[in-house]
């Protein structure tokens, strides 16, 4: 039985398909988001890496914040809930997830069996998310997924005070003017972010295990930062970008099993 | 958008409603009319002891109800952008006082447009801080730009959770009575304590039928679209001291029985979650609050902000209606004060789950929200979700941001659902 998740992010697509809800047997990414060519280019990207067609799948579940406008899809769930399933499969211990979007942060606390019990989400702003993370990139000439590893050189690291993200760049700006090095600069961007999603975490409550899912846990600057900030370890997995996805192709699954077992009653 | 959204048939407005609609035309009317022929009107904070007013016989608006109704029209912007452009007010501040500001000030103009549900240039002020500090400044303002006087009762904050110490009562009742001194001087009329017995035990009867009626719709499923409570309370903000306001709660009493003995309900959609409403409505974006709630069978059966115009007290007796005047709005209390009623409401109303308005411009009613939730969550076991927004400025708001919030709290109370009955 094989059953497909997407996840449309607003800036990248990633999409996985399950056998049996147990085994990953094809998968891609797309660093395009809603709106863009991304949701069909992962789909087909996606079925090809496992030599499936469309008609292989029993059930495709979107979610994501274009999660209302792919039409190959059966279904849909809220990122809260796919997140939760994906993260519970990669690491059954974890109970608190953050997730840092390109527009969005969550913090989610998650039941033994992977659900949601409750979650926060940033108010008022996106500071901290991914966006900022891209503009602040684009502000040092470098590439998003290269801020991690520059970070790591960091000696001494800078305070970023301004947590609005069109203030921050100016202040980024000037430091940059001011021949602050490179790396120091990148590690006080990090600790800016950790700062801001940590309140989030201890407004929800830290409870252990705690993983990150989505493309900004890869970054090992904002891991380490956040780390610091929380006083606790993050679960980070390899899969931690495809978490939505994958939770979102578990839970067609789920409904799957459901509707058979609806049926021999 | 959830693929479940029932379509309703288009509903004849109920008769309650054409009456609701038919006061406050009256009361606009009313206020005109008092302006032509020279004699003083008023503008009031929404929780000011009405009875005082009522029994003077003065035409007296409500700035606060008369926004809530401009931005539900979505014809508030031009107000709001003047107070913060040419009258240099920060986006920070209220935007009903705001809203109010820049009218006020766009009213004394040459090119004003009037803007329906339109007031009249008050002549004169009544304000009381029990629902917002805010609204001080606010009428300070007002009474500045306009010359015009204020008739204050300072309603003391309830920090702790008791009710108010008896010195805290004795100072909110000196200050009813200074009042009615100060008006009886500036309108030239003696104040009739006969007339305003009357108007306490009419305002009496009118608040505890308002509570019947929403105490209907702890039913399950819900006669009322929890929504309506919303366009109900306008009877007791402008004319709680009323006979026409018993009339209208009358016959909405009457609706809501019918609807329960045919098991109908104003809620088009099916009830297939119930959630208590945290904070004043997201006026300009009521209506795509309600699609979305009832795309996914949500029916927002009771919230936290009907109750404020509860003002309970004994006819006659002063001590009592200061006291109660000092503990209306949740908005005077303590956090813990407030999840108490909102706990005790969610387990009356039987509710799955509370959606909180995290308000831009209410921080008296937003502050309490955070550590609020952990309160909520422990007494009840309910989950919340957040969603951000503002009762009248257009640029919070977001549809995206609201629609994931619901479903995911769909998606929890769902799942805890299920859980209970495996």
């Amino acid at each position: 039985m094989l059953t497909m998740g997407i996840d449309i992010g607003s800036t990248t697509c990633k999409c996985i398909i399950f056998k049996d809800g147990s085994e990953i047997v094809g998968r891609a990414i797309v660093p395009l988001g809603t709106g863009t060519s991304g949701p069909q280019q992962v789909f087909q990207t996606a079925l090809s890496s496992g030599g499936f067609v469309r008609e292989d799948m029993e059930r495709i579940l979107v979610t994501g914040y274009g999660r209302f406008s792919f039409d190959e899809a059966d279904t849909q769930k809220s990122e809260i809930t796919c997140h939760a399933q994906g993260i519970h499969y990669l690491f059954p211990s974890a109970r608190t997830v953050i997730d840092i979007g390109g527009q969005d942060i969550k913090v989610l606390h998650i039941s033994g069996r992977g659900m949601a019990d409750n979650f926060v989400m940033n108010d008022k702003c996106a500071a901290g998310t991914g966006r900022f993370l891209d503009v602040m990139a684009g502000v040092l000439n470098v590439r998003t997924e290269d801020l991690g590893s520059i970070s790591m050189e960091a000696e001494n690291e800078v305070r970023i005070s301004n947590t609005c993200t069109v203030f921050a760049e100016s202040e980024v700006i000037s430091k940059l003017s001011a021949n602050v090095r490179l790396a120091d600069l990148v590690a006080g961007i990090h600790t800016s972010v950790a700062t801001r999603v940590a309140s989030l975490v201890f407004r929800n409550g830290v409870v252990k295990d705690v993983a990150m899912s989505g493309g900004v846990a890869l970054n090992q600057g904002i891991v380490r930062a956040l780390s610091r900030e929380l006083k606790t370890d993050i679960l980070i997995h390899k899969d931690c970008q495809f978490a939505g996805a994958i939770g979102a192709a578990l839970i067609a699954n789920q409904e799957l099993l459901r509707q058979a077992r609806d049926n021999k009653k | 958008m959830a693929e479940n959204n029932v379509p309703a048939p288009k509903r004849e407005i109920p008769k309650s409603r054409v009456m609701v609609n038919q006061q406050t035309a009256q009361i606009y009317a009313n206020a005109w009319a008092a302006k032509e022929k020279g004699e003083p009107v008023g503008w009031s904070t929404a929780i000011f002891p009405q009875e005082i007013a009522e029994t003077f016989g003065l035409p007296v608006l409500y700035p606060e109800n008369n926004a809530a109704a401009i931005s539900a029209k979505h014809l508030g912007d031009p107000f709001i952008q003047h107070a913060e452009g040419e009258m240099r007010y920060p986006i920070n501040i209220c935007s009903y006082a705001r809203m109010n500001i820049g009218m006020a000030d766009k009213m004394s103009g040459e090119k004003y447009e009037r803007v329906e549900p339109a007031m009249p240039v008050p002549d004169f002020l009544l304000l009381a801080n029990n629902s917002c500090t805010q609204l001080m400044k606010w009428y300070e303002n007002l009474s500045r730009n306009l010359g015009i006087p204020i008739f204050f009762v300072d309603c003391l904050f309830n920090y702790y959770e008791e009710p108010p110490a008896p010195h805290k009562i004795k100072y909110v009742r000196s200050q009813i009575e200074n009042c009615i001194k100060d008006m009886e001087t500036f309108f030239g009329k003696k104040f009739d304590w006969d007339r305003f017995l009357e108007i306490q035990q009419r305002s009496q009867i009118n608040r505890k039928l308002f509570n019947e009626i929403v105490k209907l719709n702890s039913r399950t499923p819900a006669p009322m679209n929890g929504f309506d409570l919303f366009n109900y309370m306008s009877p007791l903000v402008l004319c709680r001291g009323q006979e026409s306001t018993t009339a209208i709660f009358e016959q909405l009493k009457l609706e809501v029985l019918e609807l329960i003995a045919t098991n109908t309900s104003t809620f088009t959609a099916k009830e297939q979650h119930r959630v208590h409403w945290e904070g004043i409505a997201c006026w300009p974006n009521l209506g795509y609050n309600l699609k979305m709630l009832k795309s996914y069978g949500v029916n927002a059966v009771m919230n936290g902000y009907v109750t404020a115009w509860d003002v309970a007290y004994e006819p006659g007796d002063l001590d009592g209606m200061a006291k109660a005047y000092q503990m209306s709005s949740t908005n005077s209390f303590s956090t813990p004060s407030i999840m108490a009623k909102r706990a005790k409401s969610i387990k009356d109303y039987s509710c799955d789950g509370m959606l909180c308005h995290v308000n831009r411009s209410c921080k008296m009613m937003t502050f309490h929200i955070f550590v609020g939730h952990e309160i909520i969550e422990e007494q009840t076991g309910v989950p919340c979700a957040n969603f951000d927004g503002d009762q009248s400025d257009t640029r919070v708001f977001s549809e995206a941001q609201f629609e994931t919030r619901l479903q995911a709290l769909v998606e929890i109370m769902q799942h805890n659902k299920e859980a209970q009955n495996d």
